[in-house]
């Protein structure tokens, strides 16, 4: 495909959501299909885009003579693309019935959509620049999205979650420019762009970089002790805590920092380094401390933020193994971790739309009354704890596959860490379940109300994902040979 | 076609028994939110009792499945192996029936069906049957699946599969404590099956290949160099794979999962499910790993101090243990670990004695619950200490438990003698040092104890002493300790069938203790076809 | 010589001779002669910047045709044409958008002081920056503090009294320390023109005689800078004078006035002393530290704050911090990023300034951080415009904030052992200037609750009931994105006027 798609793809969404509160359609309906519209056109680009990469980089817009916002789609950028192609439409659909009883919907659908627009220029960035741009531009297109309900919470949430990416994004713009001067060129290279022989006795300062630049990414991608803004910016619309916050915005972070680490300073130069240790250290200690963090809290959906801090710090593990069965393996969960959460983060947001429940004790009993999106949740549950058959066991063989290959015994380590988590997991996962399905002897169902099952808009985007799952779970060399193919790609064109 | 017979036939009981159950446990949901949607009126109305065409039904397609299986495990069928679908780049789910599965397919399946015509009764007074019998049957069909596995991740697919779908059949009742120890079953199975999968992935990268082989699949050139990580991995796997076992120190789910289950559940958990575990450790120990590269290391130590220590507490707990079930499910608990002790020796000896253990432990343990079951069933009383008396209304009951009691204490010519004996021998064979003597006094000790708190039951009912009239009342007996543990308050049966009648529960009851008799009397061709086994992998 | 040789010299006498003529009239016709001389002085310094470039050399204007060194010069590079080109743009501009404060907050029959004192400041900013004279720049030093007292005082409040007063203290100090300076300098080298002095330094390095009285006289010129510019910790006058005084008082002295002092130390480095003894005399440590210190005390203090001049004030002091720090780096690179950042902060903080009126506008005139809720929606544009101020501020890509950031950035790889320290304390920075700015943002866009909307006597503004503060700041944020998006011209015309100095 010609370049220029690229260009579109990203801009399309922008302009299109830009112009959602100003079309003069009275109907709700036309605006509805006119957004649904926009994403679909977007995500058949995206995929036609994905199948048929063009081969040279389109540069957009120029800073200064170096600093230019260029978009170039490889084969690591693919696999995030399609992932946000894939969800976004069916996302889009979702909100459409859940954002009736949030009101502002327009403003919403304009940001809702930017962003849409914003991470596909995230998962398209050519060169660290233009990867830092929209990663800046991401934030403050989101931020609208959390304060949406407009409380005290929500204020309170997105100040938190502003100070936490801004901060993020000002270390991280530390690293940018140490490639700016140090790289050989700003552009993405598979191996990185530093010269070891030029860079002397500037080692360590340059770990130093990488180490600050790694926290200042994966701020977005919640790795401890960044972590704090993820479980707040729960009080946003459901379709944004699921789609934004277990998916785009924060996988944008995770596939940020594999940017940095693969692309730009390269394995090479960190591998075995005391960065490399100290930044696995930290996703180890996530991976745990979510987890705990998780069982713990009450919130249905804080929960899940949780859960979701846990998880990504899996992808960040699996990228910054730094072999490419590792890489591989935090592709397969970023795929996969983005079908489970956002799909057990839209039961609960079904669950909230129909009955105002938020909290787990709540949901005593609502198994029989919502049985379809129960049941969904149940699967998404078993998928995030890894049994085998569905998506969550691939994704974390893959990743166990990298950490035992490499023979670092921090590795291991974090190997237990990644099976300690899956127990956690199921804990606090089944006892959802288990709550919503059997209440106990003596529940009276009469105290639920006339609950039931959300119509099919909520409904055919969490059918279609559980059927992702078994499809990936059941049938994952499609998705294995992928990431393999995109893991090796950045190995071997050194 | 040859192959796609084959192929068939393996997958045909699967997919029955499977197909059935998970109608059964659909519609019986479905009925329920159909029953919210009509209205209260009819909510009276508990879906799924009392129904004779569902024990129609179950009855046949359990016939069906077990005759199935049956052939598919037929000797010479099966062999071949059945690749599904790939679940991994290069693993298949694969499924092929050799010596150990087609023993294991036996064993369960007779267990399956005498409990399951036990249940027709004994679960009318549960209800919920027909979610009860899905999970029976889907159970069932995991279980044929798990032990048809060809390979390692097949199966531990079908292991947390047999996880998942058992535990339905503990919180069966729906009381807070039977979700509670429903729970508890699943973290701890999880924490097990979490343990193991550590293993696996180490086990993926340092084998040739994840098929079963006898002898072990370990490239020994890869493993040689990483030796202590491999170590500790496969201790990790024994503990988790252990913990379905009910081996120290994930023990605890057992003895609160067991006797929270219907006497039923109870019965196939203890004598079958619990096997799985077995399974898992043979399976992984002498078909993937190998026992020589565990042979001598810090790994046998360990495991054999672990099963020894299980083995004695699990008796002690039972002799303190007052509430029948909980004390059958400590029985459990110990007698497990005498099988895993006997793997543990990794001597051919030791090994048959541990697969002779779990086929007598199968069906003395599946005899045991079901007799507590009929107990419950009949007087509502769920303490040991109550069935005074009892062998007078039930005597036919009463000796079907003494004989069991005394297969499992180890009395010759009961079968218990004759595992015992070979796990002693394989003990003694072993050059394991000071196990070589620990080993059979343990044993030994445990027999004691098991007779110790077995018999007192059959000679207090036998023998009741000064006061038989109270244990006759057939009414639901005030208990003083009602309150203190709910386990006490099962409900009596209250249908005027007056206790001691012959029934289905007590005819599934005396074809266990017959076949129990009858392998300890004739236990050769078993004893064979376990040495055989055993003698493969060394 | 081309006829537009003389524009410069033009400009400053036309600002000087505005003055004394707005005395006579009346309020409004003043404003009109000081709009139209502010409008022609940019048109000219935008035809001599052109002329400069066309010919690729700087001109030295001799006043009188006296030479060297009993006449007075006049230095005109490209960089100096398009600083006075860029003044006048941003003057311009908040002249016009602070009209309406004006009108309501200064008597009457003052109105016309108001605009003498902007065609001075005018005048001495334009003289700072063209002048060749270390002599002339101190008069027209004294001449801007006078000029600038007159600015904040003339809003005849209590705060503004003390804050002129305080001003005029600092301010007097400072001038009295650059006075010391240039007197030392004088009497080392018998010399008062720039260029003069600067070949007698040369020849003082070289020969190694006065180190230390050399050394004093920057010293001396620098911190007597740096007190008038209100580099941390010399900055107590700032945020009452920029906090108390009108709208276009504010948006003038934070832009501007001290914008001018800032240059002519950049030129003082320069021109006068040369920027290779200015490096070896650690002088540059020393404003490096208090660079890097008012970043972050600067920030710090603003977020105390609950009234939102004296915030954005305080940010002042942080931003200056960046200008100093990039001095300190002792990098050319880090002098281009400094005066970048010169006309970043110049037209981010009149931005903001003039937004910040609007908002305030629209909560009944008050100042306080709480009553501002919601006032994004009251008035959108003035809303809009803080938003892209505040992003500039905390340095996101599109606007200026983020070109200035990133110079800074890649100038402080240039000095090894200021690497780290800079780096982290721009980041750091960037994370206060978020929390207070960005918390101001969300502030005016979460909607206030109608009784308390009615209570206290909000209002909508809409785009043309303020015209001129509309247009104002329609002005500012393209002037924003503008420098955000297509620095690179600008920045071509630093680098090449730097290497004119």
């Amino acid at each position: 495909m010609n370049a220029y798609m690229m260009v579109i793809a990203v801009l399309l969404p922008m302009f299109g959501g830009v112009l959602i509160p100003v079309l003069p359609f009275r109907k709700k309906n036309i605006t509805a299909l006119y957004i649904e519209l926009l994403v679909l056109i977007t995500s058949a680009l995206t995929f036609g885009l994905v199948l048929n990469p063009p081969a040279e980089a389109f540069v957009l817009f120029r800073f200064t003579g170096q600093l230019s916002i260029s978009l170039k789609l490889d084969a690591a950028g693919s696999i995030f693309a399609v992932i946000l192609a894939f969800l976004w439409p069916f996302a889009t659909l979702y909100s459409f019935e859940y954002m009736k009883h949030e009101g502002r919907e327009r403003v919403f659908f304009m940001f809702y959509v930017l962003t849409y627009g914003v991470t596909l220029g995230i998962a398209m960035a050519e060169d660290i620049v233009t990867m830092y741009f929209f990663y800046e531009m991401l934030t403050m297109v989101t931020l609208p999205l959390v304060l949406h309900t407009l409380t005290r919470e929500a204020v309170l949430a997105s100040r938190t979650y502003l100070y936490y990416s801004l901060g993020g994004a000002a270390f991280a713009f530390i690293g940018m420019i140490f490639i700016l001067v140090y790289g050989s060129t700003s552009n993405f290279t598979p191996g990185g762009v530093l010269d070891a022989a030029a860079l002397g006795d500037k080692a360590d300062l340059l770990l130093f970089v990488y180490v600050l630049c790694f926290c200042g990414f994966s701020v977005k991608a919640a790795m401890c002790p960044f972590c704090a803004w993820l479980p707040k910016a729960g009080v946003a619309p459901t379709p944004v805590t699921a789609l934004l916050h277990a998916v785009a915005v924060v996988k944008a972070g995770a596939f940020a920092t594999m940017r940095i680490t693969y692309f730009s300073f390269g394995t090479e130069f960190l591998r075995g380094t005391w960065a490399q240790n100290l930044v696995m250290a930290l996703t180890i200690f996530t991976i745990l401390y979510g987890c705990s963090r998780a069982l713990k809290e009450t919130h249905f959906k804080r929960r899940l933020a949780w859960s979701t801090v846990s998880n990504l710090s899996y992808i960040l593990f699996g990228i910054v193994l730094m072999t490419p069965l590792g890489l591989a393996g935090a592709f397969s969960h970023m795929l996969c971790h983005a079908l489970m959460k956002i799909c057990s983060f839209f039961c609960a947001g079904a669950v909230i739309y129909k009955t105002g429940r938020i909290y787990i004790h709540q949901l005593d009993g609502l198994g029989r009354k919502m049985p379809k999106v129960f049941v969904i949740f149940t699967i998404a549950s078993m998928a995030l704890m890894g049994v085998p058959g569905l998506c969550g066991f691939v994704s974390k063989w893959n990743l166990a596959k990298g950490a035992v290959a490499g023979g670092n015994p921090l590795a291991y380590a974090g190997l237990g860490a990644i099976l300690i988590s899956a127990l956690l997991t199921a804990i606090y996962m089944l006892t959802i379940v288990v709550r919503a399905f059997f209440p106990g002897k003596d529940f009276d169902y009469g105290t639920l109300g006339d609950v039931e099952d959300p119509n099919w808009m909520m409904m055919l985007p969490l059918c279609v994902f559980v059927i992702a799952m078994f499809v990936i779970g059941l049938h994952p060399q499609f998705l294995t040979e992928a990431v393999r193919r995109a893991a090796e790609a950045v190995f071997t064109l050194i | 076609m040859n192959w796609i017979g084959e192929g068939l036939g393996l997958l045909l009981p699967v997919l029955l028994s499977g197909g059935a159950g998970i109608w059964l446990v659909c519609s019986s949901f479905l009925e329920h939110i159909r029953v919210r949607e009509k209205g209260t009126e009819e909510e009276k109305h508990v879906p799924g009792t009392g129904n004779k065409e569902l024990h129609f039904l179950v009855g046949a397609v359990l016939v069906v499945s077990v005759f199935l299986a049956f052939a598919a495990v037929w000797p010479g069928a099966g062999e071949r192996g059945l690749t599904l679908f790939y679940l991994m780049d290069d693993i298949p789910v694969y499924f092929r029936v050799d010596a150990l599965g087609r023993l294991f397919t036996w064993i369960t399946s007779v267990i399956w069906l005498a409990a399951g015509f036990y249940a027709f009764l004994y679960m009318e007074h549960e209800g919920e049957e027909k979610r009860f019998f899905g999970f029976y049957l889907l159970v069932y069909a995991v279980l044929l699946a798990l032990y048809f596995a060809g390979n390692l991740i097949t199966f531990y697919f079908f292991y947390e599969l047999m996880t998942l779908t058992a535990m339905p059949l503990v919180l069966h009742s729906g009381s807070k404590e039977a979700i509670m120890a429903a729970l508890k079953y699943l973290f701890y199975s999880m924490c097990g099956a979490y343990c193991a999968l550590f293993a696996i992935y180490f086990l993926f990268r340092y084998c040739d290949t994840l098929t079963f082989t006898a002898g072990g699949t370990l490239n020994s050139a890869m493993a040689a160099g990483n030796s202590g990580i491999l170590l500790l991995a496969v201790f990790l796997m024994l503990i988790g794979f252990g913990a379905k076992a009910g081996m120290f120190p994930l023990h605890s789910w057992l003895t609160a999962a067991h006797p929270a289950a219907p006497a039923p559940a109870s019965a196939v958990l203890s004598a079958v499910i619990v096997k799985g575990g077995v399974l898992a450790l043979i399976r992984t120990v002498y078909y993937i790993v190998g026992p020589d590269f565990i042979r001598g290391t810090w790994v046998q130590t360990a495991w054999m101090c672990l099963t020894l220590l299980t083995v004695f507490m699990g008796s002690m707990l039972a002799y303190r243990e007052k509430l029948f079930k909980k004390r059958l499910a400590y029985s459990t608990v110990s007698q497990v670990s005498y099988i895993l002790f006997g793997l543990s020796l990794l001597t051919p000896t030791g090994m048959t004695g541990a697969l002779l253990h779990v086929i007598f432990h199968a069906g003395v343990k599946c005899a045991l619950f079901l007799t507590a079951g009929i107990f419950i069933f009949r007087t509502g009383k769920t303490s040991a200490d109550e069935y005074k008396g009892i062998g007078r209304k039930m005597p036919v009951v009463l000796w079907c438990y003494t004989f069991a009691s005394l297969a499992l204490i180890g009395i010759p010519p009961f079968n218990g003698f004759i595992s015992k004996w070979y796990l002693a021998q394989g003990a003694l064979q072993s050059g394991t040092g000071i196990f070589r003597m620990l080993g059979p006094v343990v044993l030994l000790l445990s027999a004691l104890l098991t007779a110790g708190y077995l018999l007192p039951v059959t000679i207090k009912g036998f023998l009741p002493g000064e006061e038989p009239a109270q244990t006759e009342e057939s009414e639901i007996p005030e208990l003083p300790g009602g309150t203190e543990t709910p386990l006490r308050t099962a409900p009596a049966h209250k249908s005027g069938k007056g206790a001691g009648k012959p029934d289905m529960m007590s005819a599934a009851l005396l074809v266990l203790t017959v076949l129990t008799i009858l392998t300890g009397l004739w236990p050769n061709p078993l004893i064979q076809y376990a040495a055989k086994i055993a003698a493969a992998v060394m | 010589m081309a006829f537009v040789q003389n524009f410069p010299f033009i400009s400053i006498l036309l600002s000087l001779f505005a003055g004394p003529v707005s005395s006579v009239l009346n309020g409004k016709a003043a404003k009109r002669l000081n709009l139209f001389v502010i409008a022609v002085i940019g048109a000219m310094s935008a035809a001599v910047l052109i002329f400069v470039l066309g010919t690729g050399q700087e001109y030295i204007y001799t006043m009188g045709h006296f030479p060297a060194p009993w006449g007075n010069e006049i230095r005109v590079g490209v960089l100096e044409a398009a600083m006075a080109l860029f003044f006048c743009i941003i003057m311009l501009l908040c002249v016009t958008g602070g009209a309406l404060e004006r009108e309501l907050e200064i008597e009457k029959t003052k109105q016309n002081l108001y605009y003498i004192m902007v065609n001075l400041l005018l005048c001495s900013l334009l003289a700072l920056i063209y002048t060749n004279d270390l002599f002339t720049a101190y008069v027209f030093v004294e001449i801007n503090t006078i000029s600038a007292c007159g600015l904040i005082m003339i809003r005849q409040t209590g705060r503004t009294f003390e804050a002129a007063v305080r001003y005029m203290i600092m301010s007097l100090l400072g001038s009295g320390l650059l006075l010391l300076g240039i007197c030392f300098l004088y009497s080392l080298t018998g010399h008062l023109l720039m260029s003069n002095i600067r070949e007698q330094t040369a020849l003082l390095q070289t020969s190694g005689e006065y180190h230390i009285p050399l050394l004093v006289a920057i010293c001396l010129m620098s911190v007597g800078i740096a007190i008038k510019s209100a580099l941390y910790p010399f900055h107590t006058w700032l945020p009452d004078a920029y906090g108390y005084s009108t709208l276009s008082s504010a948006a003038i002295l934070s832009s501007l006035v001290s914008k001018g002092y800032i240059f002519l130390l950049a030129k003082i480095f320069y021109r006068v002393i040369g920027f290779d003894i200015i490096r070896e005399s650690k002088v540059i440590n020393v404003l490096f530290v208090f660079g890097v210190a008012g970043m972050i005390m600067g920030s710090v203090n603003a977020i105390k704050e609950n009234d939102i001049n004296r915030m954005i004030a305080y940010s002042s002091v942080a931003q200056i911090g960046y200008i100093y720090m990039g001095f300190g780096l002792g990098t050319a690179s880090g002098m281009i990023a400094s005066i970048y950042h010169i006309v970043s902060h110049a037209a981010t903080k009149s931005l903001l300034f003039v937004a910040a009126s609007g908002l305030t506008d629209a909560s009944a005139k008050s100042k306080n951080f709480f009553d501002l809720t919601g006032a994004g929606y009251r008035n959108k544009l003035a809303g809009a415009a803080f938003t892209v101020g505040s992003l500039s501020m905390v340095g996101f890509p599109m606007f200026s904030g983020f070109i200035s950031k990133l110079l800074f950035a890649q100038a402080a790889m240039g000095n090894r052992h200021k690497i780290m320290i800079t780096m982290i304390a721009l980041a750091v920075s960037v994370i206060l200037n978020a929390v207070y700015f960005m918390k101001t943002v969300i502030r005016i866009y979460t909607p206030e609750k109608k009784t308390v909307v009615i209570d206290k006597g909000f209002q909508e503004i809409s785009f043309w009931e303020q015209p001129a503060k509309s247009i104002a700041l329609a002005c500012f944020i393209v002037l924003n994105v503008f420098l955000g998006l297509f620095s690179e011209p600008v920045i071509g015309l630093i680098e090449q006027g730097l290497e004119m100095f």
